[in-house]
């Protein structure tokens, strides 16, 4: 179980300190999460479930969870990709075949989809996955370890790391313009930074 | 045209700029506006030439564009498709590679140490790589004229490669970079605050000094850390260059006398359609940074040079180079909160010349980095790790100080870019292919750079170091040389083969020492400028340039 070391920080009450911009895309963030398109509904529960595991987020408040899954979805409606392996498809593609990939090891390994898997089963999947040794037919067109860092796990954090809350867990003072930092040593905290409690 | 553009937070870009019609033919056409083009367009527009520039992507305003946020600041990279292979692909977008006016240097660290007079004869002292076709001394000048024009800052005495000093104070160092300093003291190792940084501890024109706010890698939104945008286009602007946007630089076709007439581009419309145009010019300059740049000649071909523009060397393409850029990090017990300040506060080159002892020959120096969240989870994803084990190490982000092996690589002809043989971008055009492998000499200094700054960072009092590698900057795919069969372009950026072609960006550098590129790249440009200004009077740039090498 994950521990809050930064119980009293909350970045986003410094809203009004940051230039509207900024602002804009970090609230954007929080408040307009956006609906599926892409993923059909049994790829989206694996994702979620794959998500709950690449981020496990049991230890927050229902109501401080980060939205992860559709953000996905959203990330494969863009097209944005500034460099593909010469052994990968297209993003989108990548995470289509490796969301069916994932339930294809989880049927070899326990004749079960993956969303019924207890958590310890599901990791034990995503670990042959993660090693490059997993059975499914995907995973013979695509190179599973490929696919688990730069596809699954970076871009999931990804999405997790760019949140506000995510940003609290951490202790990270994020936004500073234009106000700037003032205390710059010894790991010294802004008197609006939250202390840290081990 | 008039431009409405922030430059910082009071400094608006609100100039009548000069626009030409494509089918009027200027003196000059450059491909891209960063370290090299935007350079060459002011100095070019200041000697009373005729000057467009075609940018690829948008301005990027300060104030409008710029955000305090990693995930929201993707449109500052090049984001195009590009494929990668080889043994160690490289990951391309974000850190090596920039969209929009100012190029790279919108979003680099702002590190800008000179190349030392060793990097010039690598051939001649270690026998592997290539020399230059120029010294040192010849370069020194446009050094200095840079440093002034960025500015950069740095101590009083830079003890490294030729010493010299920096005309601006540093910027006091971050917790982090504080760790650099304290454990190269701890070890006896020369270290320098600041470095060469090309954030001044002060206010430089209408830009303010830094406010510590720590997102450089982001664009600075302060205006203080110096970026081409800066710190030449507005002079090039004023001084009647074209800055035209959202154009993308597809063919450089050639006339019935074997001189290039202009440049052809998709132009982006307002309206989210483009057209093709072709912006005549007398001469051209390619400046699109060591992908595009190749990419542009390998595209554009013609009976002339069925292979490439500008190849008949075989050699466009080729000797591909990043800087090996392994992050290496400490975690300690007291708070280090690496976010605040810029990252770039501290360095050592200290390891950077060829030294017997070792099993590999040339170097890599040691600077400060900072990674925010998202970079910091993905160098431990790229750990292995995942889950509650990423959460854990995450948690210990204020308590990390990152350091960064910057490594020389040397060039090697199988790292490439090519034309991919199927994939194509939004205009039909082949996208790259870029690939890359290291090669043990690469391999070696990067074990050992990594050793280094564990120990530095254990001698600061870590209790735990880790390390990831990962690769800065890109290089050397249009190398200059004295040969014409060796190389593609001559000590003066031109083309061997086409008398009124240029390439002016870091693809030119036949080797890249452990210097971040960008003020070498510049002072190229400052010195082909003048070497333009001298002799385009005279008629050369309708000659072939003769070789310097005689059998």
């Amino acid at each position: 179980m994950i521990h809050n070391r930064y119980p009293k920080a909350n970045v986003l009450r410094q809203r009004d300190h940051w230039d509207d911009a900024t602002r804009r895309v970090v609230l954007d963030r929080v408040h307009n999460v956006p609906e599926f398109k892409h993923f059909d509904p049994a790829a989206r529960a694996t994702l979620e479930a794959l998500c709950d595991l690449i981020i496990p987020q049991t230890h927050r408040p229902p109501d401080k969870r980060v939205p992860l899954a559709p953000w996905i979805d959203d990330l494969c409606q863009q097209h944005v990709e500034a460099f593909r392996f010469d052994d990968m498809p297209p993003n989108d593609v990548a995470w289509d075949w490796g969301l069916e990939g994932v339930e294809q090891t989880a049927h070899a390994l326990f004749d079960q989809s993956f969303t019924r898997l207890a958590v310890e089963r599901r990791q034990e999947v995503l670990d042959v996955i993660h090693d490059g040794r997993a059975p499914g037919d995907v995973w013979q067109r695509m190179p599973a370890a490929r696919w688990w860092e730069f596809v699954a796990v970076r871009q999931v954090a990804g999405v997790y790391y760019a949140h506000p809350y995510a940003w609290d867990e951490i202790g990270f003072g994020g936004p500073a313009y234009p106000r700037g930092y003032l205390s710059l040593n010894h790991g010294d905290r802004e008197p609006w930074e939250s202390e840290e409690v081990r | 045209m008039k431009l409405h553009v922030h430059l910082s937070p009071d400094w608006i870009l609100d100039d009548d700029m000069r626009e030409y019609s494509p089918s009027e033919p200027v003196d000059f056409c450059i491909v891209g506006s960063g370290a090299g083009g935007g350079v060459l367009a002011q100095r070019l527009a200041r000697f009373g030439f005729s000057v467009v520039v075609l940018e690829a992507g948008p301005w990027h305003d300060t104030e409008e564009d710029m955000v305090s946020d990693e995930a929201g600041s993707g449109a500052l990279f090049w984001n195009d498709l590009r494929i990668i292979g080889g043994s160690n692909p490289l990951e391309l977008g974000a850190n090596n590679s920039g969209r929009g006016v100012g190029g790279s240097t919108i979003h680099y660290a702002g590190f800008c140490p000179r190349l030392h007079p060793s990097d010039f004869r690598v051939r001649t002292r270690d026998g592997v790589a290539a020399d230059w076709p120029i010294d040192y001394d010849d370069l020194e000048p446009y050094y200095e004229a840079m440093e002034r024009e960025y500015p950069v800052s740095g101590p009083a005495r830079y003890p490294w490669g030729k010493p010299h000093g920096y005309p601006y104070a540093p910027l006091q160092a971050g917790s982090a970079g504080q760790k650099l300093i304290e454990g190269c003291v701890n070890l006896g190792i020369p270290v320098v605050a600041g470095g060469a940084v090309a954030i001044p501890a002060g206010a430089v024109g209408k830009r303010p000094h830094c406010i510590q706010r720590g997102f450089c890698l982001l664009g600075c939104k302060v205006g203080a850390k110096s970026s081409i945008m800066v710190s030449h286009i507005p002079d090039a602007v004023a001084h009647g260059a074209e800055i035209r946007t959202g154009c993308m630089a597809f063919d450089v076709p050639l006339d019935e006398h074997g001189l290039v007439r202009g440049v052809r581009y998709h132009r982006t419309l307002r309206n989210g359609t483009h057209v093709e145009e072709e912006q005549g010019a007398r001469a051209v300059v390619v400046a699109g940074y060591a992908i595009e740049s190749p990419r542009i000649l390998l595209n554009s071909t013609s009976p002339q040079f069925p292979d490439g523009l500008a190849n008949s060397s075989g050699k466009v393409g080729k000797y591909l180079m990043a800087q090996a850029g392994p992050v290496v990090w400490g975690r300690f017990d007291e708070m280090i909160r690496q976010y605040k300040s810029p990252p770039a506060c501290a360095t050592t080159e200290e390891f950077y010349e060829t030294d017997p002892h070792n099993d590999f020959v040339r170097g890599y120096a040691l600077q400060t980095v900072a990674p925010l969240p998202i970079a910091m989870s993905h160098l431990l994803i790229s750990e292995g790790y995942s889950g509650e084990g990423l959460l854990r190490q995450m948690q210990e982000y204020n308590h990390y100080a990152c350091l960064g092996v910057l490594g020389e690589i040397l060039p090697n002809e199988e790292n490439m870019v090519t034309l991919h043989p199927t994939d194509k971008d939004e205009y039909g055009q082949p996208v790259p292919y870029v690939r890359f492998n290291l090669f043990e000499n690469d391999k070696r200094m990067m074990a050992a750079g990594i050793e280094r700054a564990k120990q530095v960072l254990e001698a600061a009092g870590a209790r735990e170091t880790h390390a990831v590698n990962r690769y800065a900057h890109l290089v050397g795919t249009c190398r200059m040389g004295a040969d014409p069969s060796e190389s593609v372009v001559d000590q003066w950026c031109r083309s061997w083969d086409v008398p009124n072609l240029f390439v002016c960006d870091g693809s030119v550098l036949p080797t890249q020492g452990s210097s971040n590129p960008a003020i070498t790249i510049s002072a190229l440009a400052a010195r082909t400028a003048d070497w333009i200004r001298r002799e385009a009077p005279n008629g050369t740039l309708a000659r072939r340039p003769r070789s310097e090498v005689h059998a």
